[in-house]
């Protein structure tokens, strides 16, 4: 068949060229690793300032509190301060992402039940930060007026850290799937329509387009040819996610098959997305473009880091076409829910008529002449 | 019979340049035909349409009695294409470029590598022929991209510049190949150039282009004729009696005799053949040559006479791109 070997000729290139294929696999590993920590991390050492007017016993213990939290998950990061205007001063340029202020009859309130106020001033700007703060502040105010006395002990009980090897770092297994689309991604990024590209560039397609091979059969064998090394390097990614994670496929070799399917659907369906959208480029940098910003709008609405139900409408709209959000659904109910192809049948469906609609596409625009 | 090549009339404007404008001519099956033209004359655009690269603005063209617009497909099984630009991968071996591009024909595994190992023979690289192209000279690739074209066992090779860029022995190395293939096939070869020896070396016949019209069409000797100059030997004589100019002069080649500070010019129609006359004449009148030159006149002077320039003045309004695709590309909006 000609367009094998179209298929053969990329395939072979790809393998003179290894270290194209170790840095893709390598790439969205590390991303696990950056975005487990700066997405999934708990907040950590957040600034406070404290400026205690009060001075009687339930501002006491509502610092102990405080002292507890910043002692145990080190949440804060307190400071005591005695001038209320430059602790607001302090939020203001940045040195304190809250200022917390006991006012002078707290104690006295919380005693009477007569609404006991504490003031907080946040950073804003960061928002959150704000958020950590406040919680924090709200938590240790419920704390104090439930009036319990073993506060102090549950929270120095998180003190202890767990300290196997991967749990070290906070990595988070609902990351895995969208790492695994990631790594679909960057395939199509370097393979499939752009060697064509490339091919343009240096002015090497004219070789191929004078021989008998047919639109078909060029476009067929260059998004094989990318199927076969995108799906290779995903699934070694998806392999080391689930190590790394420590995640097991509970559903065994039904789970795996339909892992196989999930990827290879999603490899060919975003191959052909993009040999529509560059099928007629003719320049590398065009391409380089096009993916940063294909990449952006398809990998945040997917459901990979933030859930599509908390998306706008109409962002939540474009999620329903999205074929990266159908195949992250897929690999979530696979991956961490251990679910069988019921769950997943919708997914396939649209990535398959997905695929149809834009390799029709891609091969209807594409021009064979120079 | 139907020619090998048949174009009529044959338009292609591009938005800034008409690029070929209203060319006919045909080519014998057979022949070495030869595109002769500065850079920018139309050649690759041309070449291009015949082998179903670009769509012609007007004008029709027949390979082998096929219309290349009606019937791209089947012409293409019938042409054999070696383009202006490198096109062979740099990253395979020169078997597997071989051997991917017999694929892309059809042709079965072992008439595919009986081919190869023949082609791969006849161009001189056998010995390399597990060797990734990028390790090539570009003599070497070249001869490898020819050997390309003749994979399918193609009526007609089309051949765009094949040797520019290449120094004097490789170049050399081509014209014998490609005389070689041409003996032993029968294959029609169809060659733009710009060098004048290698049209003069290799053509049949040779239509000198420029800014997209034939100038000139006839076969090398015809044009060198046509203009009208002759050969010129040049002789120190010792001994030269107005007897020995007499009977120069009453030649019938000879057709003038001048005089420059010692120096003798004698003006005759074909050098080769003038020479040994000349010299016997000489040494019976009891004269000697102390020194002898021939001046042949060449394709150049042909070019000058029916283009007003010489062909280096038109290279030089233009570059040339060895690598990239031939035709100067265009990049709307500064895109590069
Ligand atoms: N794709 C194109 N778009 C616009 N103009 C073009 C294109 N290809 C060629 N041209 C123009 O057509 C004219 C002829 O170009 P062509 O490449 O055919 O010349 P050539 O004889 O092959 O020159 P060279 O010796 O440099 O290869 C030039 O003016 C060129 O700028
Ligand atoms: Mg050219």
């Amino acid at each position: 068949m000609r367009a094998l070997a179209i298929t053969e000729r990329d395939l072979r290139r790809f393998s003179r060229n290894p270290i194209v294929l170790i840095a893709s696999i390598l790439m969205p590993l590390v991303y696990l690793v950056i975005m487990g920590n700066s997405f999934q991390g708990e907040l950590k050492h957040l600034p406070i300032v404290v400026v205690d007017q009060d001075n009687g016993p339930y501002a006491r213990r509502m610092l102990e509190l405080l002292q507890a939290i910043q002692d145990g998950p080190h949440t804060l990061d307190m400071t005591r301060s005695s001038d209320q205007r430059a602790a607001i001063e302090g939020v203001k340029n940045g040195f304190y992402k809250g200022a917390l202020i006991i006012p002078p009859r707290f104690s006295e309130d919380v005693v009477k039940h007569v609404n006991p106020q504490v003031g907080l001033f946040l950073d804003n700007t960061d928002s959150i930060s704000a958020a950590g703060v406040s919680s924090v502040v709200s938590r240790s105010m419920s704390y104090l007026k439930s009036g319990y006395v073993s506060v102090r002990s549950t929270l120095a009980q998180s003190q202890f850290r767990p300290v196997e090897l991967y749990k070290k770092i906070d990595y988070d297994a609902s990351l895995v799937p969208g790492i695994i689309v990631m790594a679909i991604f960057m395939g199509t990024t370097f393979t499939g329509a752009f060697s064509l590209v490339m091919d343009k560039f240096l002015g090497i397609h004219e070789s191929y387009l004078s021989t008998p091979l047919t639109k078909m059969d060029i476009v067929a064998g260059i998004i094989i040819s990318g199927v076969l090394v995108t799906t290779l390097l995903s699934f070694i990614v998806m392999m080391g996610g689930m190590f790394m994670t420590g995640v097991k496929l509970a559903g065994g070799l039904v789970s795996f098959a339909l892992l196989l399917l999930t990827i290879v659907l999603t490899a060919l369906g975003l191959l052909s997305m993009v040999f529509v959208v560059l099928g007629r480029a003719d320049h590398p940098r065009i391409v380089g473009v096009t993916i940063g910003f294909l990449n952006v709008i398809f990998f945040f609405p997917s459901g990979a880091v933030y859930p599509i139900e908390s998306l706008p409408g109409w962002l939540k709209a474009f999620a329903r076409v999205n074929p990266e959000a159908y195949a992250v659904h897929a690999l979530k109910s696979l991956i961490l829910k251990s679910t069988g192809f019921v769950a997943i049948q919708g997914d396939i469906l649209f990535l398959l008529v997905f695929t149809a609609v834009m390799l029709c596409i891609a091969t209807a625009t594409f021009k064979r002449t120079m | 019979m139907a020619y090998a090549v048949e174009v009529k009339n044959i338009v292609k404007k591009f938005p800034s340049v008409t690029a070929v404008d209203d060319v006919s001519f045909n080519v014998d099956e057979g022949e070495i035909f030869g595109l002769l033209g500065p850079n920018g004359a139309g050649k690759t655009t041309l070449n291009r349409m015949l082998t179903c690269l670009i769509k012609p603005t007007s004008g029709q063209a027949n390979i082998r009695g096929l219309d290349v617009v009606k019937y791209p497909v089947r012409v293409r099984r019938n042409i054999g294409v070696v383009s202006q630009a490198m096109t062979s991968d740099l990253d395979l071996t020169a078997w597997e470029n071989l051997d991917i591009y017999g694929k892309y024909f059809d042709i079965p595994k072992t008439r595919r590598h009986e081919t190869i190992k023949y082609l791969l023979e006849t161009v001189g690289l056998a010995n390399r022929a597990q060797e990734l192209v990028a390790t090539y000279s570009g003599g070497m690739r070249r001869r490898l991209e020819i050997a390309r074209g003749l994979i399918h066992k193609p009526y007609i090779l089309f051949l765009d510049e094949p040797t520019t860029g290449l120094d004097p022995q490789s170049r050399r190395v081509i014209w014998d190949l490609l005389n070689k293939i041409r003996k032993e096939t029968k294959l029609t070869i169809f060659i733009t150039t710009h060098y004048m020896d290698e049209a003069d070396f290799l053509c049949d016949r040779i239509a000198i282009v420029d800014y997209g019209k034939i100038v000139v069409l006839d076969s090398p000797s015809n044009l060198k004729r046509s203009i009208g100059g002759f050969d010129i030997i040049e002789m120190l004589l010792s001994n030269y009696t107005p007897e020995v100019e007499a009977s120069l002069k009453a030649m019938q080649f000879v057709k003038n005799i001048t005089k420059k500070d010692e120096y003798t010019r004698v003006y005759v129609t074909d050098a080769a053949k003038a020479m040994p006359v000349i010299i016997e004449d000489i040494k019976k009148m009891h004269g000697s040559i102390d020194y002898l030159a021939i001046q042949k006149q060449s394709l150049e002077d042909v070019f000058i006479h029916y283009t007003g320039k010489t062909i280096r003045e038109a290279e030089a309004q233009k570059t040339n791109f060895i690598l990239g695709a031939g035709a100067p590309r265009q990049f709307p909006g500064g895109r590069l």
